[in-house]
């Protein structure tokens, strides 16, 4: 800075009109001095002011002198300079001892424009044309600078290639089909879920530049700074990072697509990108951001609050581009299969809070920390949105056609896979379910509500099973066969009781849950066996009309006409629960089975030997081919 | 903000106002004044706009806000967004979904919502744009600290010069590049040509101010072609009043967002309409369409110039930088320098203006964006209680 010569340019005499003052002066003062009027006191104040002047007196003289010998330095200084000029390398590759010696001579160009512009003689036509060379000199010398600054930055700037070359193959992956379906009983949570990779390269900071340089770049911000061209320093040094960033993305296969194209994108192709994306968010603002935070601390740190404002410019376009995307989905058609992503993006997000928050901490950054705010609000709205549209969705499911053979329908895997794959965000859905919107509350992890069945996310999970169960109460009208009804109530509500048991579910069900639904399904298996079964069994029921050979012969044809009908049916229906089917084929067999062997066991006298179609052992063996899926026949032939 | 202060009165007058209509059930009087209020509003809001009449000699400022100036785009906005507060009150309070599933609405809010994401990109891109402006800015500052030197000397002369013709260079970019198309051509000079220039070319990466933001295809001109070709004036006799306050905020949206991809640096604006079509017997329309004559000519007077943006700033910006390129070229020490004390000092003066300016314009831009994004989600809010977007389980 211009402080050199700083010190006494006030009170330095600046030309020749000046000088004759000082001269006047001094002979006021002299005759002051020997006047008796004077007091001690003053005459000593005005012989030391007298001093003073004659001090400065001798400067004015000296100055020619002065002037000769910054004339010289200048011309040290600027071939030192000028040797520069026609060298096509950079200045730091012929060694820190160069560089700082060219340094030093900008400095002393500096300190010479300073003195000479300061000096008293400035005007003069010599002076002028010094101060103007000096001007030239450092001109020349900083436009060398911002090219070596922006040489040094391109040749040092540090790749990252290892960090992200592993996720390149992540884009239309994993997630991409999300069919809860086929997988039936493996959780899309398993892909979908917090993907753990890439953790522990996001725990430190990167150097963006090679260390060794720091000091040097700083060394050329320092010059430039105390020379007033901070404006090209940080004009430069602002865009070249921004550069860098924007490349970055080119490299984290981040592209820059218009909100139209992403809201009109295929959701497996927008799945993909977004993958990329969050793996970008995180990498960006917790790695790059950071590094790229501290280095503009290092090198414009001792410069005030330029630096944060140099930095907010370098990274607000492509943090605004980050969030632009996060804005286009968050605005996309509310569907379902988005939900786990949405979540993932929002706590994605609200981990980075902290960060986006320090990063941007400052006045200028505030434009940021507020979008990025407004952001993850948005996609906790977008978040409860489609969360409470799955609910109206599974409740409104249009039943057109009855399942076959009685089987879980899709929609209860779906809904059912689906719920399961939700605990996985419990945390964030408890928070985003119990209404906290405020963002200042945002503590997506601080898990203050506790997992249990009284939480929003519990309450809203029961009642999106009662959704479901009155949904397939309507698809299981569909049946014409009232027994069909019940297997396919059995089956569905058996397999959302699994479904919770046997999963994380259960703490958010509960027991109570748990007992109810058993219940249900156990009355659906109750209520099957008396639709199919109370008739049959009623033949075989002595209720003292048996006495009559006709009639009991009738009762024994009925039934087995009955079963053969029933066995042809039944078989072909499908229980796929193997303990659920074998239970209730026991509990038949219990029933059945019993009351034939009594019935036999008192009748066959009767009926005859020859016309018991088949033992009691054999009827047994009959009902072990009930519900496995494939319709069968009697053995008809049998002893006929 | 005055818009935003206006706008939670009004909504509050609105809504009140509206209940009442929905429990009288089906009085149209009410509605149909409600319709002409918000067509007066936009009437006297434009021509406010219109106001401020600029001096025919066109070059020198004719006020704070003159017509295409800072000022003036923040006037616009703000009456772009209490015009959209009032047309939400007017389209959805109190509104039976029902309605928009009935022609014309079932037809003219999908093109509407389209038109409302259209112009969120447009938006980006004019955040973009204004991030330019900002550059531009400092490197016009940079110019005016060396000019502002006495006495100026070779040094200054040459720190004004380089960054002048930076700044020159990045405007003459953006134009070339929105007609050409290529942007890989990313070769600059510096006007050092001489001066040991073979290291310092190196500084060419500094002229690359300019990185669209969007997919190389993106056309801001296009998108404003599109949102503006499906604009019909609903005939007389539509069977709902609605048709009518959806054509007036959709001229709106188009007007507005027309006029800023006109002033403001942004992707590929070749081919941009000098106008569209808005009927005179609307009263509502008179103002419009004086202001879209009068930009519409400067945009015809730009194309054939060659500049790089209608903001009145950027054109005094561009002029008077290469008046000073100019001088700088012609430059012996020592020199007179009157003449560039006048055009430092209007250059310092548009670096303020811009300086307070361009942030809260950069912001109320993006208030704009979020406010579109908002009645959307409400628009598609209503739509989803008709049940036509329901979404299916996609098992």
């Amino acid at each position: 800075m211009g402080d050199v010569m700083g010190d006494f340019a006030p009170i330095t005499p600046t030309n020749e009109c000046e000088e004759h003052v000082f001269i006047a002066a001094r002979h006021m003062l002299k005759a002051l001095g020997t006047s008796k009027n004077v007091s001690d006191d003053l005459r000593r104040l005005l012989a030391d002011v007298d001093t003073h002047l004659s001090r400065r007196t001798q400067i004015t003289v000296n100055m020619i002198d002065v002037t000769r010998e910054v004339e010289e330095q200048l011309k040290f200084a600027q071939e030192k300079i000028m040797r520069w000029e026609s060298n096509t390398s950079t200045i730091w590759a012929s060694g820190p001892e160069k560089a700082s010696d060219y340094l030093q001579a900008v400095y002393d160009i500096q300190r010479l424009t300073a003195s000479l512009r300061s000096s008293p003689s400035s005007s003069s036509g010599n002076q002028k044309e010094l101060l103007d060379r000096a001007h030239s000199v450092l001109q020349m010398a900083m436009e060398r600078l911002e090219a070596e600054l922006l040489h040094i930055l391109a040749q040092n700037q540090q790749s990252f290639e290892p960090e992200y070359v592993s996720f390149h193959s992540c884009e239309e992956d994993i997630v991409s089909n999300v069919s809860i379906v086929s997988t039936e009983d493996e959780s899309i949570g398993n892909t979908s879920r917090r993907d753990s990779s890439g953790t522990e390269s996001e725990d430190h900071i990167v150097d963006l530049v090679h260390p060794d340089l720091i000091s040097y770049i700083k060394s050329i911000a320092n010059v430039m700074f105390a020379s007033h061209y901070d404006q090209e320093f940080c004009h430069a040094f602002t865009n070249f990072w921004k550069d860098a960033l924007d490349g970055y993305f080119f490299a984290l296969r981040i592209d820059k697509l218009s909100i139209e194209g992403l809201l009109k994108m295929e959701w497996n192709c927008l799945n993909g990108k977004i993958n990329k994306w969050i793996r970008a968010v995180k990498y960006v603002i917790r790695v790059y951001l950071a590094g790229e935070k501290r280095l503009f601390d290092q090198v414009l740190g001792e410069f005030g609050s330029v630096y944060s404002t140099c930095f907010v410019e370098a990274s607000k376009g492509p943090m605004l581009c980050l969030l632009n995307f996060g804005e286009a989905v968050a605005i996309g058609t509310r569907r379902p299969e988005k939900l786990f992503k949405l979540l993932h993006m929002y706590e994605v997000l609200a981990d980075l809070l902290q960060d986006v928050d320090s990063l941007f901490s400052s006045e200028v950054g505030s434009f940021i920390r507020t979008e990025f705010h407004e952001l993850i609000m948005k996609l906790g709205d977008t978040v409860r949105a489609t969360f409470m549209d799955f609910g109206h969705a599974v409740a409104l499911n249009p039943s057109t056609n009855p399942c076959s053979k009685g089987v879980i329908h899709p929609l209860t895997k779906y809904v059912m896979n689906y719920i399961n794959t939700i605990v996985v965000y419990a945390c964030t859905l408890n928070l985003l379910l119990d209404g906290v919107q405020d963002g200042a509350e945002l503590v997506p992890f601080a898990q203050n509500i506790s997992l249990d069945n009284f939480c929003p996310l519990a309450h809203h999970l029961r009642s999106l099973t009662s959704y479901l169960e009155h949904n397939l109460d309507d698809k299981s009208r569909l049946y014409k066969d009232s027994s069909l009804k019940h297997i396919f109530m059995m089956n569905n509500i058996h397999y959302m009781v699994q479904k919770v048991r046997d999963s994380e579910l259960v703490t958010l069900f509960g027991g109570e849950w748990i007992r109810e639904y058993t219940a249900k399904f156990q009355q659906h298996a109750t209520s099957y066996e008396r639709v199919t079964w109370s008739s049959a069994l009623s033949l075989l029921r002595d209720d003292g009309n048996t006495s009559r050979k006709s009639i009991l012969k009738e009762r024994y044809r009925g039934f087995n006409i009955y079963l053969e009908e029933v066995y042809k049916i039944q078989t072909g229906w499908f229980i796929p629960d193997t303990e659920l089917r074998k239970d209730l084929r026991i509990s038949i067999s219990q029933n059945v089975i019993h009351a034939y062997q009594t019935f036999i066991g008192k009748n066959s006298g009767v009926i005859g030997e020859k016309h018991i179609n088949y033992t009691a052992d054999e009827l047994e063996n009959f009902i072990l081919d009930f519900f496995e899926g494939s319709p069968m026949r009697l053995p008809s032939t049998h002893k006929k | 903000m005055r818009a935003t202060d206006n706008q939670g009165s009004f909504l509050n007058r609105i809504s009140i106002r509206r209940n009442q209509v929905v429990s009288m059930d089906g009085n149209h009087e009410q509605e149909l004044e409600d319709l002409e209020l918000f067509q007066k509003h936009v009437a006297d809001r434009f021509s406010d706009l219109l106001l401020p009449k600029p001096s025919s000699a066109g070059d020198s400022p004719s006020g704070a806000d003159a017509l295409l100036s800072i000022a003036w785009f923040r006037k616009l906005l703000d009456a772009f967004l209490c015009c959209e507060a009032e047309f939400k009150a007017v389209l959805v309070m109190g509104r039976d979904p029902a309605q928009f599933a009935k022609a014309p609405l079932d037809r003219l809010i999908p093109e509407l919502l389209d038109r409302a994401v259209k112009a969120l990109d447009v938006c980006n891109a004019i955040t973009h744009g204004v991030e330019m402006l900002r550059q531009w800015k400092k490197l016009a500052q940079i110019a005016v600290t060396a000019l502002e030197q006495r006495p100026i000397g070779e040094g200054q002369v040459r720190r004004a010069k380089k960054a002048l013709t930076t700044l020159l260079t990045s405007m003459a970019f953006d134009e070339k590049e929105s007609h050409h198309g290529k942007s890989t051509d990313r070769n600059c000079s510096f006007g050092r040509r001489g001066v040991a220039a073979a290291n310092k070319d190196k500084t060419a990466g500094n002229c690359r101010l300019l990185s669209w933001n969007f997919a190389k295809s993106w056309s801001a001109s296009k998108q404003i072609q599109a949102m503006s070709s499906n604009l019909i004036v609903p005939r007389g006799g539509e069977p709902t009043g609605l048709a009518l306050p959806v054509y007036v905020m959709s001229t709106v949206l188009v007007f507005v967002m027309w006029a800023l991809v006109a002033a403001i640096p942004c992707q590929e604006r070749t081919g941009l309409p000098t106008h569209f079509p808005v009927p005179r017997q609307l009263g509502w329309a008179q103002p419009v369409i004086g202001l879209q004559e009068k930009i519409g000519e400067e945009w015809k007077k730009k194309e054939k110039k060659g500049t790089c943006g209608l903001l009145e700033e950027i054109q005094r910006m561009e002029k008077l930088s290469q008046g000073l390129v100019e001088f700088a070229d012609g430059f012996q020490f020592p020199a007179e320098t009157d003449d560039v004390a006048a055009m430092v000092a209007e250059l310092a003066a548009i670096c303020e203006n811009m300086e307070e300016g361009l942030v809260p314009l950069q912001q109320q831009v993006r208030e704009v964006f979020h406010r579109i994004v908002r009645s959307r989600a409400e628009v598609l809010d209503v739509l989803d209680q008709v049940g036509k977007l329901s979404t299916p389980v996609p098992y």
